[in-house]
């Protein structure tokens, strides 16, 4: 059976939250997991499965520290990602110029290995202080209607 | 949401255990929060109280962020799940080391970590200032952070007024109950002694017009103290060289959006040679603001008498205050070669060089030091242990505390995986507070 897969990428907490929010959300229909990308193993990649990548963004413009590992193993280990299906939510703050691009290096990154996004860039802005989740629950639903 | 939902989220992503602890974590600031928050995914079930000397918790990221960056203050959402959907306890009011002993928690609780961070002010240590540099000695590691001691010789003569620590000046204003406005004087020509975010936070702040910081929530006694200067003119001194300097690029960058400020900086102090490619942003984005800013700065000449300096000088090194009761000079040397000296005219001078423990601080971590200790893991006994500032010193934002946090709580877990505890202590009603105990 197909599973949605949740990686988070996060320096402060906040992706691991819309990464749980997700899961309870969607867990009642469908198979979701949840994995940090530090805990994430590159072979483990299903063309079956379905990604959800939540990544924030850190200092400028960079990767949160928990979303470097894996751009070090999809960089070291170049694994082929052609059939891999996967959307991005991207949080990000837009008093930066920066702005949400964390995000933005995993899904070159994916894209450059053959795997394919789909469905809206999903992004939150925390510039006003307020919380992803309840956008990225809405962003998900829309999603998952059409993949 | 519901509880359930949440626990869903948690088993979907880590395997619960069957023990049910009780742990007592003393301080409700991001470290404290963050422990909470790995411990309750791993235990489910556990009995988790945080205690706070305060009525309101979160601690820094209430009282320690400055109140316009709301992105950083907004982490305080993530810990209200905490106590709204977690089952985690928050007791304020509470103080551990007076109103309970850390004893009594380890009798009543199976963990007791210690969260309570670093707070006083690292004193400048000259003469006309107050105290005596600190030695670092809360680090785990032992290393000294660079620039974190002020260099001074022994001190002489009186503390002169107008002299303020970061600390205390974030605490005010965010609105912290033990810190009032009475006295703070800063006239219109401001010193900032410290080259890190904290300093830049300060110069922010005080180049803000009253509406915004009223409009950020800051008290009106403090944006009155803020507006009565009227600050004109600030200098921001720090010993490092623009490469070495602490703030993070963003945080200059920021500086270009207000308005009505001309910034300025000895072009010879901007390059050194031994600079890394890391820091070339650094340096890029503070030449940017100064060639920004006196461009901006020539549009406010149509309207004189609006427009503030703001002088950025690297490579100097506090050396005396002087004053008649309230400084009036800061005196400062080269800190490569030491012949060059500079004074600058003062009304108040603002520190931000960092924290330590105060010696009088009801919970002072070494008297919980034992041979037993391993600081680098956090652990100060069994079934006690330290995190964030009092375990590694004052250095790391937010973020490097939830990393902390999670080495820690890793700890915590292998110790009982290893049979160092048991669950069985009775927790919080073990306690037996009344509720005029708190």
């Amino acid at each position: 059976m197909s599973t949605t897969v949740i990686l988070y990428g996060t320096e402060s907490g906040n992706s691991e939250l819309v990464a749980e929010d997700l899961a309870a959300d969607l867990g009642g229909d469908r198979d979701v997991r949840v994995y940090d990308m530090s805990d994430f193993d590159v072979a483990d990649f299903d063309t079956d499965d379905f990604y959800l990548v939540v990544c924030s963004t850190h200092g400028d413009g960079e990767l949160p520290g928990g979303a470097k590992p894996l751009l070090e193993a999809l960089n070291s280990e170049q694994p082929d990602l052609s059939g891999i299906r996967y959307a991005v939510f991207g949080l990000g703050n837009s008093t930066y110029e920066t702005y949400s691009q964390g995000s933005e290096i995993i899904d070159r990154r994916f894209t450059e290995l053959g795997a394919e996004r789909v469905g809206v860039y999903g992004r939150h802005d925390a510039c006003d202080g307020s919380l992803p989740n309840d956008g990225a629950v809405e962003w998900a639903r829309e999603l998952l209607v059409l993949v | 949401m519901h509880r359930s939902e949440v626990s869903t989220a948690t088993e979907a992503a880590t395997m619960p255990a069957p023990a049910a602890h009780s742990i007592a974590i003393v301080g409700s600031g991001p470290a404290g929060c963050y422990v909470a928050h790995f411990l309750r995914k791993r235990w489910p079930t556990a009995e988790i109280v945080i205690f706070d000397r305060l009525g309101l918790p979160y601690g820094l990221v209430r009282y320690g962020v400055a109140p316009d960056h709301t992105g950083t203050k907004a982490v305080a959402r993530q810990f209200d799940r905490l106590f709204e959907q977690g089952g985690v306890r928050f007791v304020g009011g509470t103080e551990i080391g007076r109103h309970l002993t850390v004893d009594q928690l380890r009798e009543a609780f199976d963990v007791v970590v210690l969260a309570t961070g670093l707070s006083a002010d690292r004193p400048l240590g000259i003469p006309g200032a107050t105290g005596r540099p600190v030695p670092v000695v809360t680090t785990s590691t032992g290393t000294q952070p660079a620039g974190a001691t002020v260099h001074g010789a022994a001190l002489s003569g009186a503390a002169l007024s107008g002299v303020y620590g970061s600390g205390r000046l974030t605490r005010l204003i965010n609105g912290h109950p033990d810190e009032n406005a009475e006295g703070v004087v800063f006239g219109s020509r401001v010193a900032i002694v410290g080259q890190g975010n904290v300093a830049i936070d300060l110069l922010r702040l005080l180049l803000m017009s009253p509406d915004e910081l009223r409009g950020h929530g800051v008290a009106d006694e403090v944006v009155n103290a803020i507006a009565a200067g009227p600050v004109r003119h600030i200098d921001i001194v720090g010993r490092s060289s623009l490469s070495r300097a602490k703030f993070d690029p963003a945080m200059i960058s920021e500086l270009a959006k207000i308005p009505n400020v001309r910034f300025l900086a000895d072009h010879g102090e901007l390059h050194d040679a031994d600079a890394e490619p890391r820091d070339l942003a650094k340096r890029d984005v503070l030449l940017r603001l100064l060639a920004t800013a006196s461009h901006d700065a020539d549009r406010t000449d149509a309207n004189p008498g609006s427009d503030r300096t703001v002088r950025f000088h690297f490579g100097w090194v506090p050396e005396r205050l002087e004053g008649a009761g309230s400084v009036d000079t800061l005196s400062l040397r080269g800190s490569v070669g030491s012949d060059s000296s500079l004074k600058l005219a003062v009304d108040s001078v603002l520190t931000a060089i960092g924290f330590f423990e105060a010696a009088d601080a009801p919970l002072r971590r070494q008297s919980h030091e034992s041979p037993d200790s391993d600081l680098e893991i956090g652990r100060l006994g069994p079934g006690l242990y330290c995190v964030g500032w009092l375990r590694r010193g004052p250095q790391g934002t937010i973020p490097a505390n939830r990393t902390d946090a999670k080495m820690v709580a890793d700890v915590i877990a292998a110790a009982a995986d290893a049979g160092e505890f048991f669950p069985g202590k009775p927790g919080f009603a073990g306690l037996n507070l009344l509720p005029s105990d708190h």
